[in-house]
């Protein structure tokens, strides 16, 4: 994926621009992407380079820094978005169809930072196994210490919680969809259909203001997602030393960029399926 | 931190601290001269250990290319100190403790030094959540729980951890009783049958009058009829290892090398239970797995009011007098045994237990001993329980996971 030129002034116009235009975000995540794409090879390369014999915090840190502040970035994004057009940020289109069946609130599930860490934790673990056991360090994320294993543990068990406090919001949210409101309000609009009523302008307020506090509902849910990703992202890292941080923040990238490929190489392929031999071929072409 | 000191307040939160990033640098450094030596090994066995696990030659197999390791390890001394010692120490003079890290750091004072000669207990405890979403294990070390001996425990809940909960706090004093009721004519046997029926009654009891309480399973049955537990309890007496269990979480003995398992999972298809049950009048239905009346993936368990009687608490005991070959046991929850052999397990804690660790400066003591359970317990045995539990995470176990180990040598 190429950068586009003026990125950086795009990503300052998408960061606070009043543009309400949904597509602008779409926008903003292609170039966040394809940053991520480069903050990835920028890990990559610290990892490799990465000499025990010698204390390079100093160079991984601020490496760190900037890619958590990527995410951030990302973050702030999205909600100045929200605040603008909260539905459509639940049905993402920058996202292919594979994303979005993986999505949560929006977004990815908080508790997936643990998941993951335990994932590519395991598999350096057991590449290393045998020096491990006989109480080698390796550095890595295969050699998280006891008190690193207690604060995960801890994390987890605290993510859950919250994620279940959010999930039970967001299924308050979605039942009330059915609420005494919105039923008295759709039998009068109705009716006045029914009754070939010209009186519907007046019941088109209420209906504006009615679906607004939906709106303003899932709003509310989408920033507290965010900020609980955000904050587990953060948390993970924390626990983590410097090395054991630069790989993990690798895994995420590695695991989100290429589940966004993966997705979109579908759709393309089905789309030219579609074209080709589908029925609906007929009336695209 | 003052449940850290005397190991009997499990409730007690390690600190997790994270270290300042610039010490942990030089933990790895030191270990770059051992790292060339061991590469070549080191590979080698990760090949051979990171196999899936099912069929029992490759299983042997494994186990032999782990001690070909060891045994190539370059010395074999070991690193304990007597945790009893610093904990009653501790103790003494404080009262309470203001961080663990004084704990470890105190030197084993003569004044305690009788204790820890006929009392220690040597112990690493992890338990984690893992990649479930809920926390249903519980463990219980009850070092000296009465006058010589000590208890491990773990318990796996199902259906809710409130069982497992209370299995953990009320087991130990439970045996206690039964114990110093017997007296002199101390039957094993039946002291724990008649233990774990007690911790049966209480749990039906204490679920049927529990009202207001927060439990997730309240929603699902008021009378919490469906919640149960495994319950696997080891007493280690100066001079037998005693294990009841109840289920499906297990308890094996490292011996000169050697896994012995000292209890046998209680499988609905194991031919015996399967006979057992079907007694009863009860059914064994495969769904997903073989589970009683196609609801409970083990045939025994503390709690489980409506699957009784097909479904008991009468534990199984066996007694093994201790010898001086003895190494260590385990006790864990599925969440282990499902993804690690008793082998390799084995394998992994005796070489933990026998590998010298070089001093480690940098890593704060008090991360030496906290584990993950939030008890105090010995750096060897840690080393053991947290590397089973990062073991079985590695190998995708999708259950929680918790491991005890206990160091069981005697010249030390």
């Amino acid at each position: 994926m190429s950068v586009t030129p003026n990125r950086t002034a795009f990503m300052a116009q998408a960061m606070h621009a009043d543009n309400p235009h949904p597509e602008t975000f779409h926008r903003f995540f292609e170039c966040w992407i394809s940053e991520q794409n480069t903050y990835l090879e920028e890990l990559v390369s610290a990892a490799n380079n990465h000499n025990r014999d010698e204390n390079d915090d100093a160079v991984l840190c601020p490496l760190i820094e900037r890619v958590v502040g990527h995410y951030e970035q990302y973050y702030q994004a999205k909600s100045n978005w929200e605040k603008r057009d909260a539905i459509s940020m639940f049905s993402p289109t920058w996202r292919s169809k594979l994303e979005d069946s993986f999505l949560w609130i929006g977004g990815w599930r908080p508790t997936l930072a643990i998941h993951l860490l335990y994932s590519k934790s395991g598999i350096q673990m057991e590449a290393k196994l045998g020096d491990l056991i006989r109480g080698l360090t390796t550095g890595d994320l295969g050699d998280l210490a006891p008190d690193q294993i207690k604060g995960i543990d801890d994390l987890q068990k605290k993510t859950i919680r919250e994620e279940r406090m959010l999930s039970d919001k967001l299924a308050k949210q979605q039942e009330s969809v059915a609420d005494r409101s919105m039923v008295e309000l759709s039998n009068a609009v109705s009716e006045m259909i029914r009754n070939e009523n010209d009186d519907a302008e007046n019941e088109e307020e209420k209906v504006e203001s009615t679906l607004d506090s939906k709106k303003d509902g899932f709003e509310e849910l989408l920033h507290m997602a965010d900020d609980l990703r955000l904050e587990t992202l953060k948390a993970v890292i924390e626990i983590l030393t410097p090395i054991q941080a630069v790989h993990f923040l690798i895994a995420a990238a590695e695991l989100h960029l290429r589940l966004h490929d993966w997705g979109k190489k579908r759709e393309e392929a089905h789309v030219a399926e579609n074209l080709t031999s589908g029925p609906c071929g007929l009336h695209v072409s | 931190m003052a449940g850290m000191c005397c190991g009997v307040v499990g409730e007690t939160e390690t600190p997790s601290t994270v270290e300042p990033s610039g010490g942990r640098q030089a933990r790895r450094r030191r270990m770059d001269i051992h790292q060339l030596k061991f590469l070549a090994a080191a590979a080698a066995a990760s090949d051979v250990v990171v196999a899936p696990v099912p069929g029992s030659g490759r299983k042997r197999r494994k186990v032999q290319s782990l001690e070909t390791i060891a045994n190539n390890s370059v010395d074999a001394k070991v690193l304990t100190t007597p945790l009893e010692c610093e904990k009653v120490v501790q103790q003494k003079e404080d009262g309470h403790l203001g961080s663990s890290s004084e704990t470890v750091l105190y030197p084993c004072k003569s004044s305690s030094e009788t204790i820890c000669d006929v009392q220690s207990s040597r112990f690493g405890v992890t338990t984690v959540c893992g990649r479930r979403r809920d926390m249903e294990d519980a463990v219980a070390v009850k070092p000296s729980f009465s006058s010589d001996l000590h208890l491990y425990g773990v318990y796996d809940g199902h259906g809710c951890s409130h069982v497992a909960m209370k299995c953990k706090d009320r087991m130990h004093e439970i045996v206690k009783e039964e114990v110093e009721n017997s007296g002199e004519s101390l039957e094993w046997k039946e002291t724990m049958a008649k233990s774990f029926s007690r911790m049966d009654k209480e749990v039906t009891e204490w679920s049927e009058g529990a009202s207001g309480s927060n439990c997730r399973c309240e929603l699902q049955t008021p009378q919490c009829d469906a919640v149960g537990s495994t319950a696997v309890v080891a007493v280690v007496t100066p001079n037998e290892i005693v294990v009841a269990n109840c289920g499906d979480s297990r308890a094996v003995l490292c011996r000169n090398g050697v896994a012995i398992p000292l209890s046998s999972d209680h499988k609905p298809d194991r031919p015996d239970e399967l006979a057992r049950i079907e007694e009863a009048g009860g059914r064994v239905i495969y769904w997903d797995g073989a589970r009683v009346l196609g609801v409970l993936a083990m045939s025994r368990a503390i709690g489980d009011n409506y699957l009784k009687p097909y479904v008991i608490p009468e534990p199984e005991v066996t007694v093994t007098e201790r010898t001086a070959e003895d190494e260590c046991l385990i006790l864990a929850s599925d969440g282990l045994w499902d993804v690690v052999s008793n082998e390799v397990a084995c394998s992994v804690a005796r070489m933990c237990l026998n590998s010298q660790k070089p001093p480690s400066p940098l890593r704060s003591p008090g991360n030496e001993v906290n584990v993950a359970g939030g008890e105090s317990s010995d750096k060897a045995c840690s080393d053991a329980s947290i590397l089973l539990t990062k073991l079985a995470l590695a190998r995708r176990s999708s259950d929680n996971v918790s491991v005890v180990v206990v160091d069981l040598r005697r010249n030390l």
